[in-house]
């Protein structure tokens, strides 16, 4: 949650209403989305209905958990660019583990523990080096491209047709809500734990207190390059589990898959009420963040807008939810 | 949930000329910048305006993955317009295999799905239109053949590793060739690669090494047929010196064709991939049987027949008259 610290004489209660709406904003931004969809009345009938948010929840697992990771660097005052690499990286080794006749369980966590490694990586190098980690993501963004690349000879590596990973995004009775695939209910589980811990424990205030300052929380005795390293080694397991739900849905490994993603991910963070400066942002807000994108494609999609219009849309979106989390925060800085 | 099935089902039969309810069609391509895929655009926009002058009532939606080529941006295109419960969606999958799970999907939940372009590794779609891209090779040795008299030394510069369609047109060319045993194969494993600058010093490297012997040259599609007819001016052998075969036409090419260094050139028909896409999913949609695979046809286009009116609209699609930009 994002978190407005006035410790001046303004009264509690107002300071309480500000951070329930700043929790709040996302929802309202969803509420907003689905009322413009359902202007439409041409429209309405097919996008209200279980089938279809079964669709755009299946569409939201890799961005959102992407996201979880993204908001523990954003969070930190870092960034990351690297995912849209990793994803495409981390797909292509699973598939070639699933090839080469790996046990599946073991693919999986091969799979997610080289996401957890290249973020480890990014953070050694981040933290160890004291290097901006925009320079050394765009680097990392680069070489693990080019590795994912080398990794699958240049082409497309199809998992075999049986294999259970390619269950785990399926779509099975695509006329109804229930069930849904195995990815949804890992990604809303993770984002339930990721909360809790962004909230609750001491490893997550520290993510808040480095972001909000890292001086201050080096001089409060918070080891920041330690802490550094595991933000960026954490959020990179979950930017390997979104490689495996890629995998998963693609039922192939594809080098030059996500490209961009990194951008998609970072906007819905951003769109969840984090700031780029670090110090405030929430798991919840940026898994809304994610549906939202998710929900204006599937919409506009739906009506037969142009892909142009939609990208203009999601564009314009991101700008005008930063905007208006930066007027709540001139607000409350005046107060 | 079968009920909107059974509605069009039910409508089909009781359509006469005049139809309640409106067929929604998806067209999706592989991506919306190329000329080429204008050009599917503006037939499904002619099948369009056909359907709705006969008084079947039918709207297309074109639509194309956000990111031009990605697999999982088309997949969600797909199972969007399936829950939108179009009527049909016609696609041209961007690989054999990503696309297969979603179109399952689609078909389950009711909507008919029919491939263009680019075949699917699946048995659910209705029928696969696309050019016959080994009978278009086919055409452009046969050619070569009578362009040489029978006799003579010939290059293949094939395009890419890997793409399935070159390689169809590059087999059809060889197995034509082959039955003439004067005919002379004196290098066809170089590679043009992706663009324009590959194949232009690939032409170069293969005239270097063999541009004393050539008589023949084919080039299974646009990038190398460009760049080739290129690396031939350069070294004075354009011009029908070197009879010259070409596949797929852009203003280039055209060019090319009309100053006489090329000598045919072997072209698709994309507008009627489009138009037919969009057809037989309305005649599916009226209850009456379609073919499984359907051939677009290639066609040689030379000097002598480009003027020609429909020679004209193949290698010229007239685009503006379907699309309103």
């Amino acid at each position: 949650m994002s978190v407005v610290r006035n410790g001046t004489a303004g009264s509690e209660t107002t300071a309480r209403a500000r951070r329930f709406l700043n929790a709040a904003g996302p929802f309202l931004g969803l509420l907003l989305v689905l009322l413009l969809l359902s202007l439409n009345s041409e429209s309405r009938e097919f996008i209200f209905t279980g089938a279809n948010f079964k669709i755009v929840l299946i569409q939201t697992v890799i961005v959102g958990i992407g996201a979880l990771g993204m908001t523990l660097i954003i969070v930190s005052g870092g960034i990351d660019l690297s995912v849209g690499s990793v994803v495409a990286f981390t797909s292509v080794l699973g598939a070639r583990l699933l090839v080469a006749d790996v046990n599946p369980a073991l693919a999986v966590a091969g799979v997610i523990l080289a996401g957890g490694a290249i973020g480890l990586i990014n953070g050694a190098v981040i933290a160890g080096l004291r290097m901006m980690p925009f320079i050394v993501t765009l680097g990392m963004m680069g070489i693990i491209r080019g590795a994912a690349k080398w990794l699958s000879n240049k082409q497309t590596v199809s998992a075999p047709e049986n294999s259970p990973v390619n269950a785990i995004m399926a779509r099975l009775n695509p006329t109804e809500f229930l069930p849904l695939p195995a990815g949804v209910w890992i990604a809303v589980g993770l984002g339930i734990v990721m909360a809790f811990m962004m909230n609750r424990t001491v490893f997550g205030r520290h993510i808040f207190a480095i972001g909000s300052n890292e001086a201050t929380a080096r001089l409060c005795g918070i080891r920041v390059p330690l802490t550094k390293l595991w933000i960026y080694g954490l959020a990179g397991l979950f930017f390997g589990l979104s490689g495996l739900m890629q995998l998963s849905r693609l039922t192939q490994g594809d080098p030059s898959v996500a490209i961009g993603l990194e951008l998609d991910i970072i906007a819905a963070v951003v769109i969840g009420g984090a700031s780029l400066s670090g110090g405030t942002g929430s798991i919840l807000g940026a898994m809304i963040g994610a549906l939202i994108m998710a929900i204006l494609r599937n919409g506009t999609n739906q009506m037969g807008w142009e892909t142009y219009v939609q990208e203009i849309i999601i564009g314009g979106v991101i700008v005008l939810a930063v905007g208006l989390d930066k007027l709540r925060q001139s607000r409350s800085a005046r107060v | 949930m079968n009920s909107p099935l059974f509605g069009i089902a039910l409508s089909a039969l009781l359509a006469g000329v005049a139809f309640a309810k409106e067929y929604t069609i998806a067209v999706i391509p592989k991506g919306t910048t190329h000329e080429f895929w204008k050009s599917i655009h503006a037939g499904a926009a002619k099948a369009e305006q056909e359907l709705n002058s006969k008084g079947i009532k039918t709207k297309i939606f074109w639509k194309g993955p956000l990111r031009e080529d990605d697999r999982d941006q088309q997949i969600q295109v797909v199972e969007n317009f399936t829950s939108r419960k179009m009527s049909g969606i016609v696609l041209a999958p961007l690989d054999s295999r990503a696309l297969v799970q979603p179109v399952k999907s689609a078909v389950q939940a009711g909507v008919p799905v029919l491939v263009i372009d680019s075949d699917l590794n699946s048995d659910k779609h209705l029928s696969f239109i696309a050019t016959d891209n080994y009978k278009g090779g086919f055409m452009a040795g046969e050619q070569m053949v009578k362009l040489l008299g029978g006799k003579g030394n010939v290059i293949l510069l094939r395009y890419q590793v890997g793409s399935a369609s070159t390689e169809a047109r590059e087999n059809g060319f060889l197995d034509a060739i082959k039955k003439h045993p004067a005919i002379k194969l004196i290098s066809s494993d170089q590679y043009a690669g992706a663009t324009r600058e590959t194949g232009y010093q690939a032409s170069q490297n293969v005239l270097n090494r063999f541009g004393n012997q050539v008589d023949g040259i084919f080039c299974p599609c646009e990038p190398p047929t460009v760049a080739m007819a290129k690396a031939l001016r350069d070294i004075g052998k354009a011009g029908g010196k070197v009879k010259m075969i070409g596949f797929d036409s852009g203003s280039a090419s055209v060019l090319d064709l009309k100053n006489g260094d090329l000598q045919a050139l072997v072209v698709q028909d994309p507008v009627k991939m489009g138009y037919l896409g969009v057809m037989t999913m309305a005649e599916h949609l009226q209850g009456k049987k379609v073919e499984k695979r359907i051939d677009t046809g290639v066609v040689l286009v030379t000097r002598e027949n480009m003027e020609q009116p429909e020679m004209k609209e193949l290698i010229n699609p007239p685009l503006k008259k379907y699309l309103k930009e």
